[in-house]
């Protein structure tokens, strides 16, 4: 099975997660009522067993919340997003939500946070290849007390491929980074690649 | 579709709860199982408001999930492991667990009907098994933390764990500039009497030793079996004179009356070496014990039964006299 994107694909993948950033600037723009500017984002395809290695020097030294959710489309389309942030960041974010720290727990935050930036991302995704994702519940990994890339490590071990893309908001008066990280099994990597394939005929 | 029958029984048999609200969070739909747990009809309360009806959910918290479902039309999630429950339900198993409510997983989807008019429709999952097996697992984690840190004869902290707490109130005491005593002490003549009365009948004095030792000592005072037949006791914000006290204290203890060991009196007796943290520095818990050490030497030297305090000239020269 090979893993390996031609550079059609790559270029269409690029495309679709560019217009996909932009579905989901505006409906969180709307939602927060705030100005949000997403740069494009960097995507990169590593394989996952490189994940850790590449995020241990950006989390290693700071308190940092790994969240994962499940996603689930036709075509055979499935794997799990991962939202990696710095939690000086997540409480940035908290604020603009509208939370205060006394009537939602850390966790709750993050999870809603991760969730609410996953979902719009993703289903921007899918609504541009006709397709309809479902979620599992997002779920904590790993915050403060626990070493992000060991659970990084214990989680894209059962993933053939990683799709990282580097998110990048900035709002009017606050700016955040946080990375995504797409965990793909391999099956549904050729899945991902015969989609591709058929948008790059229809053009 | 010729399948469209289905929808209907199915929603009402399945055990999970299904809500739909409107735009402005007005009752549209209640299946069969919310409306049982709930005692609420659908036809009394549909087009009221959901906070209306159901009074006691988290309000503000709940507009603010459904916001953002009705804006972002995506999903929204919500975890029995942070908020245990949003509506409070009655859960099926009142006899086997320890809960009140049922733990609920919520789910929050977008729905549009035909026209486009926007929905947000509440799943309510019953988690109230998982609920109940986390709880047993915190109840066993928090036992076997426990006997991790328990001597399993003596009930007094093992050694692993009392030299980590020494080794924390040497360094609370450092920092806050506040005294620290260390007391080390050994039955007497141990081996002469296990030889006499048997292991059964030394594990017994033992036992009794330290139950009359602890009687002694204040919630704050760590007490820990350090050997076979060595204790030590970390007194909190206690200089060498309080601690001196708390020592001969002891040593009457365990003297004035004789242990009963089936029906056999054992008398017994302890020495006792005392010591008040002095050094400064990582190393400096390993030297208290050390003259903590020196000191329960010179008590058995001395014809045991006694306590001595570690003072740096006495002890230099009872070595020398060794």
């Amino acid at each position: 099975m090979s893993t390996v994107f031609s550079e059609e694909q790559r270029d269409c993948l690029q495309e679709l997660i560019n217009v996909a950033m932009g579905l989901a600037s505006d409906k969180l723009a709307r939602f927060l009522n705030t100005f949000v500017h997403l740069q494009v984002p960097a995507i990169e395809l590593v394989s996952s067993a490189q994940i850790p290695a590449q995020f241990e020097a950006r989390y290693s030294n700071t308190e940092a919340a790994l969240v994962s959710q499940g996603f689930l489309g036709n075509d055979g389309l499935r794997g799990e997003a991962i939202v990696l942030y710095q939690l000086d960041n997540a409480h940035r974010i908290a604020a603009l939500l509208g939370y205060d720290t006394d009537s939602a727990s850390e966790l709750e935050m993050l999870t809603d946070i991760s969730s609410i930036l996953t979902t719009t991302f993703l289903n921007g995704l899918a609504d541009q290849i006709d397709n309809a994702l479902s979620y599992s519940a997002p779920r904590v990994l790993s915050s403060r007390q626990t070493n992000v890339s060991q659970a990084l490590q214990e989680t894209a071990f059962h993933w053939e491929l990683a799709l990282k893309v580097d998110i990048s908001y900035q709002l009017i008066d606050h700016s955040f980074n946080c990375d995504m990280l797409l965990l793909i099994p391999g099956e549904a990597v050729s899945n991902i690649q015969h989609i591709l394939d058929r948008i790059l005929e229809e053009y | 579709m010729s399948e469209d029958w289905l929808t209907g029984p199915v929603l009402e048999q399945l055990n999970s709860g299904v809500l739909v609200v409107d735009e402005h969070l007005q009752l549209v739909y209640l299946n069969s199982f919310l409306q049982r747990h709930s005692s609420v009809q659908l036809s009394e309360v549909k087009g009221k408001s959901l906070f209306q009806v159901f009074t006691d959910v988290p309000e503000a918290w709940l507009r603010r999930k459904f916001a953002s479902v009705l804006e972002l039309q995506s999903p929204s999630f919500s975890s029995w492991e942070q908020r245990q429950y949003i509506i409070k339900l009655p859960h099926l198993r009142p006899v086997t667990s320890s809960s009140q409510y049922m733990a609920q997983n919520c789910t929050m989807l977008p729905l549009k009907d035909p026209a486009g008019r926007r929905y947000v429709c509440l799943l309510i999952e019953d988690a109230t098994d998982a609920f109940v097996y986390q709880q047993h697992l915190q109840t066993t984690l928090e036992k076997l933390e426990l006997s991790n840190r328990i001597d399993g004869l003596t009930q007094a902290l093992n050694r692993r764990y009392w030299e980590e707490q020494l080794k924390l109130e040497v360094q609370r005491s450092q920092r806050y500039q506040q005294p620290l005593s260390l007391l080390l002490f050994d039955l007497d003549k141990f081996k002469q009497l296990n030889d006499q009365y048997g292991h059964l009948g030394g594990d017994s004095v033992l036992i009794e030793l330290t139950a009359r030792v602890r009687a002694l000592l204040r919630d704050t005072d760590w007490f820990g079996r350090y050997g076979g037949e060595e204790f030590g006791v970390v007194l909190t914000n206690t200089a060498l004179a309080g601690a001196i006290e708390v020592a001969e204290r002891i040593c009457l203890a365990v003297n004035s009356t004789a242990v009963t060991f089936h029906e056999q009196s054992i008398a017994t007796s302890v020495s006792i070496g005392v010591a008040q943290l002095d050094a400064e520095g990582d190393r400096a818990h390993e030297v208290l014990i050390g003259q903590a050490d020196i000191a329960l030497y010179n008590a058995k030297r001395e014809g045991r039964n006694r306590v001595v305090s570690f003072s740096e000239g006495e002890t230099e020269f009872l070595l020398k006299a060794n």
